[in-house]
C-alpha cells in the first residue's frame, strides 16, 4: 500500500477517536482502569520484594569455630564459605573482639571478665545467605568444615519468610492474571460496540473492494491511540498515588516501617520512563487486540 | 482473466438458501462486453440473489459463475476484494457512508484501489461531473436529496473505471423525471463502454428505454429478448 494511503489510514483512525467520542471515552475510562490497576500492582509488588529483601538481609548465620583449630583449619573455613556462592558478607570475629563486644554490653559488670582466666568466648565467622530457601543447605555444607564447631542459623525466621514471600507471589500473579483477563475481555466487548455501531460503514467498504487490512487499519489505529493515551493517563495516575504513599512512608514519625526497611521503596523518579513505557505499551497492545477481536465478525461480508 | 469475451456467464446455476427455498434454478446466462441489459421480474424472483451471486457475496449450490472474467465459486480470500474492486455496484438504498462528504465517499474507493493521491485528486472530480455533482464535493452526504445520493453512489461506482456496472433498483427511491434522467445517464455511461446491467421491477421504465431484456420469474428465466424503446421514437 502507497505511504499516502497508510497515512490517510492512520489519520482516519486518529479523526475517529473524537467522531465517537462517548465510545471512545467508555473505551478510554476502561482502559485507565485496568491499566491503573496492573501498574499500582506491579508497582506494590516491586516495593514489596524490596522489602522482603532488606527483611531478608538481617539474617546471619554464625559459625563457631572449634577450641584450639589452627590458623590453617581457619583458613580453610574461610576459604569454603567464600567459595559458596549462596552466601556474602563472611565475616571473621576473634575471641578477643567477641569478648570486648560483649563487655560493652554489661556496662559495670563488664570489669568481673577481666578476673576470668581465660577467654571464654568462641571465634566466629558471621555470614549472610542470599537465598533464604537453601538455608539448610548451606547451614550442612558448613557443618562438615574441618574445624567447625557449631553453626546457628534462623531457620525459623527464613522458613516464615519464604512462606510469606512465596504466598504473597502466588496472589500477586493471580491478581495481574486475572487483572489482565479481564481487561482484555471488558476491552475487547467495549470496542466491539464501538465497531457494531460501524458496522454499516465495514460493510460497505467491503462491497466495494476493501481488504480486511484496509477496513482494520483504522480502527487498529484507533484502538491503539486510545490505549496509548490511557496509559498516559494512568502512568499520571499511578505517579500521583505512589508519589502520596511514597511521601506517608518517608515520614520521619514512620520508624516501625523503616525498621522493616520501607526508607529503601524506589523513588518514582527512577521507575518513570519504564511504567510510562510499560503503561503506553499494554494500553496499545489491549486497545489493538480489542480491536483485532472485535472487527473480525462483521469483515465476513 | 481475458479468457471469457463474456462480462456475465452463468452455466446451470443453482442456488438454493439454507431454509430451503430455490432462489435461482438452472439460470444459464450469458451478458456480452458493452451491453446494456435489464433484469427484470416480480419481488421474489431471484433478482437479488442473482446480483448478489454477481458481486460474489453468496456462491451457487451447483453450478459456474463467471464475472468480469473470474470464476466467482473459486474466488477466495483478499482475490474476493480485487474482484470486487473491478466493478461497480450501485445499491438501491445508495449505501453511502453519511459521515463523509461526496468527495470522500468517491475518493474512498479509489484509496482501497492504492490509487496516487495525485490521480485521486483528477479522478473524483471528473467522476462528480459525470454525474453533476461537482459543486456538491463538500457537503455531507445526508444533506443530499435521494436523488442526489444516487449519483454519488454511481459516482462511486464508476471511480475505479469498471468494465461492469451492476445497478440494483435505482429508481426506487426516485420520482418519474428523475428516474428517467437516471437511466438516460446509466445509458450515456454504457456508450462510453461500461456494460451496465440494471436490476429494476419497473416494467414501464424498461418498455420505455427498450434493449435487451432478462425477465425472472421463480428463481428462473422466463424469457431473454430484446425491445425496442419508446424513446428511440420520440
Amino acid at each position: 500500500m502507497r505511504t499516502s494511503n497508510v497515512s490517510y489510514l492512520v489519520k482516519k483512525g486518529i479523526t475517529s477517536v473524537w467522531k465517537n467520542f462517548v465510545m471512545s471515552f467508555a473505551s478510554f475510562c476502561i482502559l485507565l482502569v485496568s491499566l491503573l490497576q496492573v501498574s499500582v500492582t506491579v508497582l506494590f509488588m516491586l516495593n514489596v520484594n524490596i522489602i522482603m529483601n532488606n527483611i531478608e538481609n538481617t539474617n546471619e548465620i554464625t559459625i563457631y569455630v572449634k577450641d584450639g583449630a589452627t590458623q590453617e583449619q581457619k583458613d580453610h573455613i574461610q576459604d569454603v564459605l567464600e567459595k559458596d556462592e549462596n552466601l556474602t558478607d563472611i565475616a571473621y570475629k576473634s575471641s578477643e573482639e567477641a569478648l570486648e563486644e560483649f563487655k560493652a554490653t554489661l556496662d559495670d559488670v563488664a570489669v568481673l571478665f577481666d578476673y576470668l582466666p581465660k577467654n571464654p568466648m568462641p571465634e566466629t565467622f558471621l555470614v549472610r545467605v542470599k537465598d533464604l530457601t537453601k538455608i539448610s543447605y548451606s547451614v550442612a555444607a558448613i557443618s562438615s568444615i574441618d574445624g567447625v564447631d557449631q553453626v546457628k542459623a534462623p531457620y525459623e525466621f527464613a522458613a516464615a519468610l519464604v512462606n510469606i514471600r512465596d504466598t504473597f507471589s502466588i496472589i500477586i500473579i493471580a491478581m495481574l492474571v486475572t487483572l489482565i483477563a479481564v481487561s482484555i475481555v471488558v476491552v475487547s466487548n467495549t470496542i466491539r460496540t464501538s465497531v457494531f455501531a460501524r458496522r454499516e460503514e465495514i460493510s460497505i467498504m467491503k462491497y466495494v473492494g476493501a481488504t480486511n487490512g484496509f477496513i482494520k487499519l483504522p480502527f487498529f489505529v484507533e484502538g491503539m491511540f486510545i490505549g496509548v493515551l490511557a496509559g498516559c493517563a494512568s502512568f499520571g495516575l499511578a505517579w500521583f498515588i505512589y508519589n502520596s504513599v511514597f511521601s506517608l512512608f518517608s515520614a520521619e514519625n514512620f520508624s516501625l516501617w523503616q525498621m522493616f526497611g520501607f526508607f529503601n521503596l524506589i523513588p518514582f523518579n527512577k521507575i518513570m520512563w519504564v511504567v510510562l513505557a510499560a503503561n503506553c505499551a499494554a494500553g496499545a497492545l489491549l486497545g489493538a487486540a480489542g480491536t483485532v477481536i472485535s472487527t473480525g465478525k462483521y469483515l465476513k461480508v | 482473466m481475458g479468457e471469457y469475451k463474456e462480462m456475465v456467464e452463468m452455466k446451470n446455476v443453482n442456488v438454493r438458501y439454507s431454509s430451503g427455498v430455490d432462489a435461482l434454478v438452472d439460470v444459464n446466462l450469458r451478458i456480452n462486453d458493452g451491453e446494456f441489459v435489464f433484469i427484470v421480474g416480480e419481488n421474489g424472483a431471484g433478482k437479488s440473489t442473482l446480483m448478489k451471486l454477481m458481486m460474489r457475496e453468496i456462491v451457487p449450490s451447483s453450478g459456474r459463475v463467471f464475472v468480469n472474467g473470474y470464476n466467482l465459486s473459486r474466488l477466495k480470500g483478499n482475490k474476493i476484494a480485487k474482484f470486487r474492486r473491478s466493478i461497480g455496484v450501485v445499491f438501491q438504498e445508495f449505501r453511502l457512508i453519511q459521515d463523509y462528504t461526496v468527495y470522500e465517499n468517491v475518493s474512498f474507493v479509489l484509496r482501497i484501489a492504492d490509487q496516487s493521491g495525485k490521480y485521486i485528486r483528477q479522478r473524483v472530480p471528473y467522476v462528480l461531473n459525470l454525474v453533476e455533482l461537482n459543486t456538491k464535493a463538500k457537503s455531507r452526504t445526508r444533506e443530499l436529496s435521494g436523488g442526489e445520493q444516487q449519483r454519488v453512489a454511481i459516482a462511486r461506482a464508476l471511480a475505479n473505471d469498471p468494465g461492469l456496472l451492476i445497478v440494483d433498483e435505482p429508481t426506487g427511491n426516485l420520482d418519474p423525471r428523475h428516474s428517467l434522467e437516471l437511466v438516460g445517464l446509466l445509458k450515456e455511461i454504457n456508450r462510453c463502454g461500461t456494460t451496465v446491467i440494471m436490476i429494476t421491477h419497473e416494467h414501464e421504465l424498461v418498455q420505455y428505454f427498450g434493449g435487451r431484456i432478462i425477465n425472472f420469474d421463480k428463481g428462473s428465466i422466463t424469457f431473454d429478448r430484446v425491445i425496442g424503446g419508446s424513446d428511440e421514437d420520440e
